[in-house]
């Protein structure tokens, strides 16, 4: 009893000084991001987490509660399964590839030449471009018949090859024009890791006769450590989460072999489960799972990395 | 202090900003309660087809001061995810245009206006429309929407190419082994030029190329009560190995995967015929093109019809009692001529179809369109209207697209997409 009063005031005194610390204009300043997150961000989450647990659908208000069901129906559905081994099919093609292939890009541009400058930028340019203008440039390229692709290869007697249009090949032709599109995002990471490699370390290994080659594996590979750490779990969170790129350029064909899990969400909560089908549920289902698979992943990647980065000091 | 006020003026700004938006939102919602009603209204047209829209409602904004229209263009593709992002906001428009197909998907909506009563009143004269659009406004008993287009399948060829491979014209009397033959002969791999094309995005556009071919073939979609798959029956085995033996056996067909280069390779003469609507025709601008209806089986030369819907949206204070009146407007035999003259529209109400003079004007507009015109009347069936079409369409685009990419036979095919369909069908009660 007698700690009440004494407490109550001291909680308004907190409250007043909060009002004019620095804690409160913070969030004042940020309030409008809070907003739109929660509005955007969290809110859907929720929503999403909710109707998992429901048999709905978007346009009728009619909502069923139906537990675990929709997580149960998962396992048993050929499509769900389509889609998630083409998910992970691309995943690792993708993640790969375009860390590779970026390594290679970041250390050709990381030395003094006439034009870098010029290349870094060239290098940087798909990033900016529009995923749509993208998918039209590649479908042209890629075209079976009348493709700039073909003609080339078969300058040199190869093909022609079906790409978007051959089922076993649509995969890796968006695997090509995904790589493409985000190179540049892990060059610049990439280059800038490099540009942090000591100088002093690749002189003393210099001098100890260490070739060029094992000097790159022995030295740099090691220091760009966390760059490769930070772009294996970026690359492989955006690889899970691919659906502009198959929205646009593939619909998921041809014959579902480029039917990745986002992309199969979308269609049945937005073309196919929309009315008394009642399949959003179902989806925000599958959605969720994704997101645990993605969390999971994330997690195990950090905890692998802890193990194996070195970060300098 | 300083920073009390600092909080103060941002905490002030956002809450300008949000009674700003409540300001918009009652200036909204009050003109319900009486006086002129403006009404939002989404359509799907542009160009020659949205000026031919416009004109239309600028005389009727025009004669109609207390019920005023607000077009809205939204992509047809997406009118119904548009639509149900709209219903989750709970302010749909008054008016849109939609696929028939999405027909049963839009029953499940809230503030959706059955129409039944109303398209029995003397100002619709509801009987006046073709079957084939009445039979695909209703759904479950319930009519749910006003025919707003009507489309069918035609073969549109390039009469440049026909001459100089030396082959007849196609005639009202063609077979599919007919068109297969001049779609070979029109075949010439070394100059990139196909016979004919396909759309192979197993939508359901590739699904409605091949229903006239089962049909016409004594087959069917589904079983009379639409519990079961029928499509794979021999006839429609068969009528699916019509178009393998031409893509896999002949390789004449474009198989266009994107669906959309088929018009640009057609205008620019790589493709000898197409099996397509009156909607493409104003992208051959570069062509000698000639329409004839579609080749038969036995004779039967039965062709399928896409219509498109109005639907209206009950947002209360007589709003959809004003949507009715302008739709019956805006459907009514004058009005439709005038479209159909503007915007190359097939004309679907039996007045109008039977009005012959109307019907000579109508083909001077655009060459071909009165072949489509008269083609209505070689539509038999309709496309089931059921919740689990979509999922019955998916299997059957699946396996149409697979046949053709001799990637399964078509016994296997449709065989495999008939188990699909039925559990499909099972689920959906």
């Amino acid at each position: 009893m007698r700690w009440r009063s004494p407490g109550r005031l001291r909680r308004v005194d907190r409250f007043r000084r909060f009002l004019v610390s620095d804690h409160a204009a913070g969030w004042a300043f940020i309030l409008p991001s809070v907003i739109l997150i929660a509005v955007f961000g969290i809110i859907p989450i929720l929503w999403g987490l909710i109707l998992s647990f429901q048999k709905a659908g978007l346009i009728s208000p009619e909502r069923e509660w139906v537990g675990l069901s929709n997580y149960a129906k998962i396992a048993s559905d050929p499509k769900a399964r389509q889609a998630a081994v083409n998910t992970i099919y691309y995943t690792f093609l993708f993640v790969p590839t375009s860390i590779l292939a970026s390594l290679f890009i970041a250390h050709a541009l990381n030395r003094k030449i006439a034009f870098v400058r010029f290349y870094r930028l060239a290098v940087f340019i798909p990033v900016v471009t529009s995923t749509i203008a993208t998918g039209i440039m590649f479908l042209w390229l890629f075209d079976k018949n009348y493709g700039l692709a073909n003609w080339l290869l078969g300058k040199v007697g190869l093909g022609p090859f079906g790409f978007f249009e051959d089922p076993n090949q649509a995969m890796i032709a968006l695997v090509l024009m995904t790589v493409w599109g985000w190179l540049g995002f892990d060059t610049i990471i990439y280059l800038a890791a490099l540009q942090g490699v000591p100088q002093e370390l690749m002189e003393a290994a210099s001098i100890d006769g260490s070739s060029r080659w094992s000097t790159f594996w022995r030295v740099t590979w090691p220091m760009l450590g966390p760059a490769t750490l930070l772009l294996v779990v970026w690359s492989t969170i955006s690889a899970l989460q691919l659906f502009d790129e198959v929205f646009f350029v593939t619909h998921g064909g041809p014959l579902g072999r480029t039917s990745v899990v986002v992309f199969y969400v979308y269609r049945l909560a937005f073309e196919q489960g929309l009315g008394s089908l009642s399949l959003a549920g179902y989806a925000a289902a599958i959605a969720y799972v994704l997101f645990l698979v993605i969390l999971m992943l994330t997690l195990a990647q950090f905890w692998l990395g802890r193990r194996v980065v070195h970060y300098s000091s | 202090m300083r920073r009390l006020l600092v909080l103060l003026a941002v905490l002030g700004l956002l809450a300008s900003a949000c009674t700003g938006g409540d300001d918009n939102e009652s200036a909204a919602t009050g003109e319900t309660a009486s006086g002129p009603v403006t009404l939002t209204f989404w359509h799907g047209y542009t160009e020659y087809e949205k000026d031919s829209l416009y004109a239309l409602l600028d005389q009727w904004n025009a004669e109609n001061p207390d019920i005023q229209i607000d077009p809205l263009f939204v992509n047809n593709d997406n009118a119904l995810q548009k639509l149900t992002v709209a219903l989750q906001g709970g302010e749909p428009p008054d008016i849109t245009y939609q696929y028939g197909s999405s027909l049963p998907q839009l029953a499940a909506a809230p503030g959706l206006v059955d129409l039944t009563d109303w398209v029995q009143s003397p100002e619709v004269n509801w009987e006046d429309f073709v079957a084939g659009a009445r039979e695909a406004a209703t759904f479950e008993g319930k009519v749910l929407g006003v025919p707003a287009l009507i489309d069918n399948l035609a073969v549109v060829y390039n009469k440049t190419l026909f001459d100089e491979a030396n082959l007849e014209y196609p005639n009202a009397d063609w077979t599919w082994d007919d068109f297969r033959a001049a779609a070979k002969a029109l075949t010439d791999p070394s100059k990139k030029q196909f016979g004919f094309s396909y759309p192979m995005d197993a939508s359901e556009d590739s699904v409605w190329h091949y229903d006239p071919l089962l049909w016409q073939n004594g087959g069917s979609i589904l079983t009379e009560d639409n519990t079961q798959a029928a499509f794979n029956s021999p006839e429609g085995v068969e009528a699916l190995q019509v178009l393998t033996g031409m893509a896999v056996e002949d390789e004449s067909v474009f198989l266009d995967l994107q669906n959309s280069p088929y018009t640009g390779l057609f205008n620019s003469g790589k493709i000898g015929m197409l099996v397509t609507g009156p909607w493409d025709l104003g992208s051959f601008p570069d062509v000698d093109y000639g329409v004839e209806i579609l080749p038969g089986f036995d004779g039967d030369h039965q062709t399928i019809a896409g219509p498109d819907m109005w639907t209206v949206f009950d947002n209360g204070g007589g709003r959809a009692q004003a949507a009715e009146a302008f739709i019956a407007w805006l459907t009514a035999p004058e009005q439709m001529k005038a479209d159909a003259l503007a915007a190359g529209h097939l004309p679907f109400r039996l007045s109008v179809i039977d009005d012959t003079a109307f019907i000579d004007e109508f083909g001077k507009t655009i060459p071909g369109v009165d072949t489509f015109a008269q083609n209505l009347a070689n539509v038999e069936q309709a496309r089931p209207v059921l919740a689990a079409y979509p999922q019955v369409s998916e299997a059957m685009g699946l396996a149409i697209v697979s046949a053709m990419l001799g990637e399964k036979d078509p016994q296997t095919a449709l065989d495999d997409a008939a188990a699909q369909a039925n559990d499909a069908l099972a689920l959906a009660g």
